[in-house]
């Protein structure tokens, strides 16, 4: 089990609005792709291990895991977006979230770095069909050629689609 | 000096709804006869640590009405009166008057202002009337009598042998010198306990106020203007026996003449007309022959050390180390050479009016009378060795996660280390189980914190089953049994609704008027018996009454012309849980059916909700048992683990009836579908949880597996497992804390390994089980009963 706190120590820059969010980000890997979320909202990062299923969930919805005692579900993103290769070994790597105190865990291909970016490495979305709701792409952002897809992961986690919370009527 | 004293507020009320409730407890036990002393004084006790802290808060209202409380228990107290049944009765009302004061200022609902007065004129009504007033030896209004030089006449204003014998005195106030901007604003602070007259006595003010507040009020008002030590107060129409050295500037009315009413003795100036109030003077004082006075009680209350029956008396009391006026004998003196001169006219001009007693007059009582004075002290706890302390819930709660993690932790330890070999590691084998025995102990005190006694819910109904019966016209004998049987705190709070109801239901309908139980040939009161007790994993709380019992026919008719499903053939306890039904009972069929029915399904629904049972028994003219049992906590759950593949469930135990493995020819189907297994003369449906749970597992026919008889809602149903894996209590853990309610699952705990297990919602998945088919015969169900699990779910 690897399990990495990850250090919040450079915060408080990203406080600005959600769209045009320089700050810092943690970046990982989904298939051949880069993405990044914002740092504070991870809570940890850890390993795959035993995860308990449960019954008639989607797929991507791998089951609950014990956190020290709390009882937090698992969200495959691969398996979500159809992306990677879905295997679960030693190497597997979870990204505890804590979203506005729920905390949810979500399963990619691997993490790569924590970056910060600023106002000039941010570009806008153009509008086309993802797997990814556009809406829930905050912006783009080149880092050494790179391109890197910023994501709201709050809004994403909490959204209907994912089904990780009780739907609420709009 | 300010001190917020907001901060202190809730320890207020805190602490003032637990003196009730004591006061409530005390006053419901009392024997009116022969009442123990002991228990009037903590009664007494109660009401005024309330009156303190009402006032120290400034929540005046509540501190009037304490105030008035207070003064009727202390006369009975010192036996001056005795105790009648009305006195309990006024108690308790003026108990609940508090209580609502209490709830207006903390949660702002509303206070009956109305009520309010009320109780207040009745407790003063009772303190009044049910004195054994001697002969009143009061003395009528006076003409005006020449000033004596330097000083103007006295006011004459003094009170009625009736209004002294209820605690209504006139104190002499002899004030330091003072400016007239002073005087002003002290007038019009005393006026607030009642009526002040200002006079003059050689070179210093004196004020005459009648009230039936003590001395140390007058004291604690006085306080805020002028200097309390310079003060001297005394009981009008008293001298201070010689011990007590008389205060300054105070005019000792001594020698008296034996024949005067030496109740004019100490206004020594004369008397004003206009002033409809006798002069005042214990009966006791009136027939002193030597013509003395002596001091009435009020004078050495709080203001002399006082001899104290009570030592609450003397911390409180704040007065007690008063020392009097170093000047005081001095002045004594001084004032006896203007008194003396006033006395002999005084004295008999006050004998020629004493026939002609004016009425009582009705001296203005005030809320905000109370001893404002008490506002510097803190609402200290009455006894310094308290024996319980003040904790957040919620740093319990945060205490029994994490003893609940230890726990956890530990039994990982431990499973790891029973892998190890024995021989070589002996010691920390050792060790470790002296961890697991240490771990569970402080588990166990752990969750005894949450645990509270079921006194604490019973102790609010022989209250009200003793109003109820008394509106009603019945007579019912009140019982509880295992009363200090221990519950979780939380579900302490939850039960008192749904308890209330029953018992109510019980007085309403179940006991029957006592002509009616004499015709019956039963005792005249009816006996309710509220009783708690472990049993097994859980509490069983019931209530008994030996009342008129539940008429099953009436139920079934009433059930037929509702429209539910029902049928002669019904079991008992099937037909009497027809009342949960919602809307069941209408006010008609309420009596017929010796009642129960109001709101019975919120209270079955509520119990439910606690993860607990509801259960009638019955026998028609012989009383009703409710029986609830509730799991000891919300927060443990005794369970079966069950595995399911390579996951393991949870069920709780209490649901389940019997587990076994069932024969292939006690399986029966319907129309092919719908398995059944045939257990000891019942059909129980047969709910497969890997169909149900869309679970791969190998084990697909009942005959390989165990069948859990399980019982909810009052519906058998056999739940399909792999195996049986063991017993155990489990923590829950809410799922919906980071995820979402899973339909048939209530939550989920940690095992000992550290994995995650989930904990069945049995009645949910006796309904699922009834809305998806599972069709026997191995072949693969998940295809088949997603989508109708979906269905059910969406739905």
């Amino acid at each position: 089990m690897t399990t990495t706190e990850t250090t919040n120590n450079h915060g408080g820059n990203n406080a600005g609005s959600m769209k045009t969010a320089a700050g810092e980000y943690l970046t990982f890997v989904l298939g051949n792709e880069q993405y990044g979320i914002e740092i504070l909202k991870v809570q940890e990062i850890r390993g795959y291990d035993a995860v308990t299923q449960i019954a008639n969930m989607p797929p991507f919805i791998k089951g609950v895991i014990n956190l020290r005692g709390k009882i937090v579900p698992i969200v495959d993103l691969r398996i979500k977006f159809k992306l990677g290769k879905v295997e679960y070994n030693e190497f597997t790597v979870v990204i505890i979230l804590n979203l506005n105190g729920r905390i949810v865990g979500i399963v990619v291909d691997g993490v790569s770095d924590v970056r910060e970016l600023r106002e000039e490495h941010l570009r806008e979305v153009p509008s086309l069909v993802t797997r990814i709701d556009t809406k829930y792409i905050v912006g783009l952002a080149t880092i050494e050629q790179e391109m890197l897809i910023l994501v709201d992961i709050e809004k994403l986690m909490t959204s209907n689609e994912m089904e990780l919370m009780d739907a609420v009527v709009h | 000096m300010t001190v917020d004293m907001s901060q202190f507020y809730e320890v207020f009320f805190d602490e003032a709804e637990e003196l009730l409730a004591e006061a409530e407890r005390l006053l419901l036990n009392i024997d009116v006869d022969s009442p123990d002393i002991e228990e009037l004084n903590a009664i007494f006790r109660a009401a005024h640590s309330i009156k303190g802290g009402a006032a120290t808060f400034g929540f005046m209202d509540m501190a009037g009405i304490t105030h008035v409380l207070e003064n009727l228990l202390d006369k009975i107290r010192k036996q001056e009166m005795a105790l009648t049944m009305e006195h309990v009765d006024a108690f308790l009302a003026a108990k609940d008057v508090i209580k609502m004061q209490l709830d207006g200022h903390r949660h702002g609902s509303e206070v009956d202002a109305a009520q309010v007065d009320e109780i207040s004129a009745t407790l003063k009504a009772l303190s009044e009337g049910k004195t054994e007033a001697p002969a009143p030896a009061a003395a009528a209004p006076a003409a005006p009598e020449p000033a004596i030089q330097g000083s103007t006449p006295a006011p004459a204003l003094t009170a009625t042998a009736e209004e002294q014998a209820s605690g209504i005195q006139v104190y002499d106030v002899g004030l330091p010198e003072v400016t007239e901007k002073d005087l002003d604003n002290l007038k019009d602070e005393l006026a607030l306990l009642g009526e002040v007259a200002i006079y003059k006595r050689g070179d210093k003010h004196a004020l005459l106020v009648k009230t039936d507040s003590s001395a140390d009020d007058i004291i604690s008002i006085c306080s805020f203007i002028v200097d309390p030590d310079a003060l001297v107060v005394k009981v009008a129409g008293a001298e201070a026996p010689a011990a007590e050295p008389a205060p300054a500037a105070e005019v000792a009315a001594e020698a008296a003449p034996a024949d005067a009413a030496p109740v004019e003795a100490d206004l020594g100036y004369g008397f004003f007309d206009s002033e409809p109030v006798s002069a005042d003077a214990k009966p006791a004082q009136a027939a002193s022959a030597d013509g003395k006075v002596a001091v009435a009680e009020e004078v050495g209350y709080g203001f002399f050390t006082n001899s104290g029956e009570e030592p609450q008396e003397e911390g409180y009391g704040f007065f007690a180390p008063f020392k009097p006026h170093p000047d005081a004998p001095k002045a004594q003196m001084i004032g006896d050479d203007n008194a003396a001169a006033a006395l002999a006219k005084a004295s008999s001009e006050a004998e020629a009016k004493a026939a002609t007693n004016a009425p009582p007059a009705e001296v203005k009582e005030d809320r905000r009378a109370q001893s404002r004075r008490e506002s510097d002290k803190p609402a200290a706890p009455q006894n310094a060795e308290s024996s319980s302390i003040r904790v957040g819930i919620e740093k319990v709660d945060q205490l029994i996660n994490l003893v609940g993690e230890l726990v956890i932790t530990q039994a990982m330890i431990e499973q790891r280390v029973n892998a190890l070999d024995p021989t070589d590691n002996e010691g920390l084998i050792n060790s470790v189980s002296q961890l697991t025995r240490n771990t569970r102990d402080l588990q166990e005190s752990v969750m005894s914190i949450r645990m509270m006694p079921m006194d604490f819910v019973f102790s609010r109904f022989p209250r009200m089953v003793r109003d109820l019966a008394g509106k009603l016209g019945k007579k019912v004998e009140f019982v509880t049994n295992g009363a200090t049987t221990e519950l979780d705190k939380s579900l302490i709070e939850r039960i008192v609704d749904p308890l209330t109801h029953l018992v109510r239901n019980s007085v309403d309908h179940g006991i029957e008027k006592p002509e009616v139980r004499r015709e019956l040939g039963k005792s005249e009161s009816g006996t309710l018996t509220l009783s708690a007790a472990h049993k097994g994993g859980s509490i069983v709380i019931e209530v008994t009454d030996d009342g008129g019992g539940l008429n099953r026919d009436r139920i079934l008719a009433k059930a037929a012309s509702n429209g539910l499903p029902v049928n002669e053939s019904m079991s008992d306890s099937e037909v009497y849980s027809l009342i949960f039904a919602p809307g069941f009972s209408t006010a008609e069929v309420v009596t017929d059916v010796s009642g129960r029915g109001v709101g019975m399904d919120v209270v079955k629904r509520n119990i439910s909700a606690m993860g607990g049972n509801i259960e009638i028994r019955s026998a028609l003219g012989y009383g009703t048992t409710i029986s609830i049992s509730l799991p000891l906590t919300l927060a443990i759950l005794d369970g079966m683990s069950v595995s399911l593949g390579k996951s393991l469930y949870v069920v709780p135990l209490n649901l389940i009836v019997e587990t076994l493995q069932p024969r292939a020819e006690d399986l029966k189907t319907v129309t092919g579908e719908g398995l059944m297994v045939h257990v000891r003369g019942e059909y129980l449906p047969i709910i497969a949880l890997h169909a149900l749970f869309n679970h791969p597992t190998e084990i697909t026919a009942p005959t390989d597996g165990v069948l859990l008889i399980l019982e909810a809602d009052g519906k058998k149903s056999a739940l399909f497992v792999d195996r049986l894996v063991g017993q155990q209590q489990v923590v829950i853990k809410s799922l919906e804390t980071n995820f979402k309610r899973i339909p048939g699952v209530s939550g989920a705990t940690i095992m000992g390994d550290g994995s995650v297990a989930l904990i069945l919602d049995v009645p949910a998945i006796t309904q699922m089980g009834q809305t998806t088919n599972y069709i026997t015969g191995g072949r693969s169900f998940a295809d088949q009963n997603y989508s109708n699990l979906q269905n059910h779910i969406n739905a």
